[in-house]
């Protein structure tokens, strides 16, 4: 079980980062990372339906529309 | 039987964790991009791994999902780093 720790711990950095990077394609790429150590946390419980589900929304949809409302609005946080 | 299975989780383990270095160390945003790409790509390896490990076919079908949505974020930020979305 110490792999689950640890990815739980790297899952807590990648979070971390996406609130403290002033870039924010930056941020929805750490976002992106911790959807897919979620993911990948899911599948190793033994719940693939779950990780099949947040593959989906986490890695395609939110990644995407992300970057689309960056493109509308700016990219650096003030 | 079990050393093989160890050695191969293990190298696939040290991919994702040098990937993941170099996406939390990067100097730029591209740098980043290209870590979490590369550790996608990695995980979806283990994962096929995994449920070959396992013995479970519904495993497979998670590394499927995977595999065919997980390009889509990155295509997202190249597009809008190269001209805009």
């Amino acid at each position: 079980m110490i792999y689950i720790a640890i990815l739980t711990v790297a899952m807590l950095i990648a979070g971390l980062a996406a609130y403290f990077f002033r870039d924010l394609i930056a941020a929805v790429v750490a976002c992106a990372a911790v959807s897919l150590i979620a993911s990948v946390l899911f599948y190793l419980l033994q719940a693939p339906d779950v990780a099949m589900a947040e593959a989906a929304i986490g890695a395609g949809l939110t990644t995407a529309i992300f970057v689309i409302a960056i493109r509308k609005t700016g990219r650096y946080e003030k | 039987m079990t050393a093989l299975w160890l050695l191969f989780l293990s190298l696939g383990a040290a991919g994702v964790a040098l990937c993941l270095a170099r996406a939390a160390a990067g100097p730029t945003t591209p740098d980043r991009v290209v870590g979490v790409d590369g550790t996608v790509t990695i995980s979806i390896a283990l994962m096929v791994l995994l449920s070959s490990f396992f013995d479970r076919q519904i495993y497979m079908d998670v590394a499927l999902v995977y595999a065919v949505l997980g390009f889509i974020g990155v295509l997202a930020v190249a597009r809008y780093m190269e001209r805009g979305v």
